[in-house]
């Protein structure tokens, strides 16, 4: 399934997105949050706490300066770029994996 | 990028980019839940009016109308009255998730029984039944 959060800026999109990520994983679905904001802070949310999301941050800005190469797979990526969030949440930001214009293309 | 996503989870859930860009370059059916967030003020209901329109264009498959911040009725029956047709779940101001926010922490974490996290939970439950049938992200490609 996949599920896609949208809204005004600041209608709450974040916190229903972390809520609901770890609602249904807390059920036994395996679950991939994406960060697709160009000024991510789902990790937050989600309860990564601010150093881990700097990181996951840190990362995507070196992807944009072109320091790392793109991973094969999607899974990959996700083990690459992504981090574990509470619940077994796999939380990844995206926004600059595949592509340099904010927000999922 | 949502249209090629291809993880082994069974659910995918992405956190868009402020505004209809996403949704907008989306293409038909490429999710099966669209969660609409909205606040009961005009220009809130005017984004999500016109992201609705454009779930519908593109068959994005369930829509939910989430009414966060909702005050009162008067909030509630707002957003209600904007989406008649829409399934409609109203999400109440709550002082906990500001809270949470101010200390960069999770709302489930700090405040797991606070009202607008039980509203949104108990709207998350109702969708296991649609996480467990459509399998693996794979599958629903
Ligand atoms: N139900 C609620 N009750 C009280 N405050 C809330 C509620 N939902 C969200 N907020 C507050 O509103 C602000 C915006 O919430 P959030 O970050 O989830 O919105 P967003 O749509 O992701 O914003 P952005 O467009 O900037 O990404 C935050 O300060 C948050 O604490
Ligand atoms: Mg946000």
């Amino acid at each position: 399934m996949k599920l896609a959060v949208v809204g005004k800026g600041g209608s709450g999109k974040t916190t229903t997105a972390a809520v609901v990520a770890r609602t249904l994983a807390r059920h036994g679905t395996s679950v991939v949050a994406l960060d697709c904001d160009s000024n991510p802070n789902l990790g937050i949310s989600l309860g990564v706490g601010d150093d881990e999301t700097e990181r996951l941050i840190a990362m995507r800005q070196a992807l944009d300066e072109g320091e790392q190469e793109h991973a094969p797979g999607w899974d990959d990526l996700l083990d690459r770029f992504g981090t574990d969030a509470p619940d077994g949440v796999r939380l990844a930001v995206v926004t600059a994996i595949q592509n340099p214009e904010p927000g999922c293309p | 990028m949502l249209s090629s996503v291809n993880f082994t989870h069974d659910t995918v859930i992405a956190d868009l980019e402020a505004g209809l860009g996403t949704l907008t370059r989306l293409g038909n059916a490429q999710v099966d839940v669209v969660l609409l967030v909205v606040e009961a003020t005009t220009k809130s209901l005017e984004v999500a009016a016109r992201g609705a329109d454009l779930a519908r264009e593109k068959s994005l498959g369930r829509l939910i109308v989430i009414a966060n911040r909702v005050r009162d009725e008067v909030d509630a029956d707002a957003v209600r009255k904007a989406f008649p047709d829409d399934e409609v779940i109203a999400v109440p101001h709550d002082p906990a998730i500001v809270e949470a926010d101010r200390h960069g922490v999770a709302a489930l974490d700090a405040a797991p029984d606070a009202p607008a996290v039980r509203a949104i939970s108990a709207m998350a439950r109702n969708l296991l039944v649609m996480a467990g049938h459509n399998g693996s992200g794979a599958a629903s490609v």
